[in-house]
């Protein structure tokens, strides 16, 4: 095996040449150490590795010989540093004084992993307690001087520089899919209740959401096939069958009924962005799939609603650490933010929490119309480091206002969306698609991204020697 | 938010008190300059009449039995 067969190579490749005994868990997982080592100095992508991310290797290639290959066996994955993961430290991102999170226990996704029979290689970085769009300090793999996006910027960058094939995120208001594009992956986040959050250090109770972000949708697909699944330890989790999430797959769009919104998610967004989203349209529609152009005023009021709903929570979440000055320690735009959840009341809250019943009212009327919805995933490509605001449209935004736009509306809705690579703009950074469904419609979410992908040709891979 | 940006002692002293928030008056200051934009977005919410539509939150008291098992 060549080295670029093995870090370029999808978890389906993996567990065929595996499978074929061309290549083992054990040279794979060495060889992606030696990849992290030589690279993830530059790129901060990993906040640790795991010591016995080898002997987990070695355990697996005897379990193969002597039992069989489970779901994902031997297959090196990473953990964004809000899942607790058993003998690996969790830190949320934070390096607060008086805040510690067990390293004897696995949350529910590690767990499942873990059960599928992958090499759980090491934690990502994620921005503190899963705020924030930057992810500091890693750097985007297609240029070092951009952001990855965030919060699960550690597993943006990780996977598309090819140090691992697939990294855990968590999404709140778009901290999967936002790396996605940003980095050129693919980043999937399920339908609100079809994934687990058991183990994952909390940020919004009604809004987060577990994904993987993958190089390709296949692997998007084999992962939730392993993730899904009914868990009474989170309260949200719903018991439904789980699918076969690759099914349709190769079936293509001929048929398939596109919703387009033309507000909110098409009219703010940078040239490039714009022109590539309309030509993969354009391309869908070639492909057989129908165009249905739709507007929802109601979106107007999302990042109000989403504002009050995570401020509120996390303030929450965080109240005994504000109380005893502890938050004092947070970096500062944390701080700001969680500090901030004292001021939102309860009427707002709840308001908030109408705005969100509307919404969802006003999807499930669009999809009597249309199967999947496509969207950019963001409305401009990877900033430079530093920048506090950024002009997409006609508007100067916040860079957090600008970077969750297009993704928070199915956090709030909890409807499954996925970020599939669609492009680049004239400075060779990725741009991403948004493909959303219907409730725990992941199947027909999947089809679509796979058309987009198969578009595309052959990935481009970033320039990191 | 402006006029809230520079408020007296008595009036952060008030917001303190009917918030409950633990901050120091200079602290809280702060904050109000630094959250300004997001609050203003939140404000946005109290604009619209929505008093016929349930709120997404929906309690459920079955669920401890359920998660018991029983």
């Amino acid at each position: 095996m060549s080295d670029d067969e093995l870090h370029w190579a999808s978890m389906a490749r993996l567990r065929a040449l595996m499978a074929d005994g061309r290549t083992s868990s054990e040279e794979v997982t060495r060889h992606l150490l030696a990849r992290i080592g030589a690279l993830d100095t530059r790129l901060g992508g990993f906040v640790h590795v795991a010591e016995d991310a080898l002997a987990q290797a070695r355990a697996s290639d005897r379990r193969r010989r002597r039992h069989g290959a489970r779901a994902l066996e031997g297959i090196p994955v990473a953990l964004k540093d809000n899942y607790l993961t058993r003998g690996q430290p969790t830190t949320a991102g934070t390096t607060a004084a008086g805040i510690a999170f067990p390293q004897d226990a696995d949350s529910a996704c590690a767990e499942r992993l873990r059960a599928a029979g992958c090499v759980l290689i090491g934690k990502t970085r994620t921005h503190e307690f899963a705020w924030g769009t930057v992810s500091p300090p890693t750097a985007n793999p297609w240029d070092l001087e951009r952001i990855p996006g965030g919060s699960s910027g550690g597993s943006g960058a990780a996977v598309a520089a090819g140090l691992v094939p697939m990294g855990m995120g968590s999404d709140t208001g778009g901290s999967i899919r936002i790396p996605a594009s940003f980095c050129g992956t693919v980043g999937l986040k399920p339908t609100f209740g079809r994934v687990s959050r058991h183990g994952i250090v909390p940020h919004s109770w009604s809004l987060d959401h577990p994904g993987p972000l993958t190089r390709t949708v296949e692997d998007a697909a084999l992962t939730l096939d392993v993730l899904a699944g009914y868990d009474p330890r989170d309260p949200a989790c719903q018991d439904r069958p789980v699918p076969d999430h690759a099914q349709d797959l190769g079936r293509g769009v001929r048929g398939l009924r596109i919703g387009v919104i033309d507000n909110h998610f098409m009219d703010r967004n940078t040239p490039a962005v714009q022109a590539c989203i309309d030509a993969r349209i354009a391309d869908l529609a070639r492909a057989g799939a129908r165009v249905r152009r739709a507007r929802m005023p109601i979106l107007e009021l999302g990042l109000a609603a989403i504002f009050a709903i995570e401020l509120a929570s996390s303030g929450a979440y965080h109240d005994r650490a504000v109380a005893e000055g502890r938050s004092a320690q947070f970096q500062p735009d944390v701080r700001d933010l969680v500090e901030l959840g004292r001021l939102v009341t309860a009427v707002d809250y709840l308001k908030a929490e109408q705005v969100r019943a509307r919404m969802a009212e006003e999807f499930r009327q669009l999809f009597e119309q249309v199967d999947v919805i496509v969207t950019p995933t963001e409305p401009l490509t990877a900033w430079k480091r530093g920048a506090t605001h950024v002009r997409a449209g006609d508007r100067d935004e916040s860079v957090l206002a600008a970077s969750w736009r297009l993704t928070y509306p199915f956090n709030l809705t909890g409807l499954p969306a996925i970020s599939v690579p669609c492009g680049f703009d004239d400075e060779g950074m990725p741009i991403g698609l948004q493909v959303a469904a219907r409730p725990f419609d992941e199947v027909t979410m999947l089809r679509c991204a796979a058309t987009v992908e198969r578009m595309m040709g052959t990935p481009r891979r970033p320039a990191l020697g | 938010m402006d006029t809230e940006n520079t408020l007296a002692a008595p009036a952060l002293s008030l917001l303190r008190q009917v918030t409950g928030t633990p901050l120091a008056p200079e602290r809280l200051e702060a904050l109000l300059a630094a959250g300004a934009p997001i609050l203003e977005e939140i404000a946005r919410l109290r604009t619209v009449d929505l008093a016929d539509l349930h709120p997404a939150v929906i309690f459920e008291p079955t669920a401890a039995y359920r998660r018991a098992g029983r």
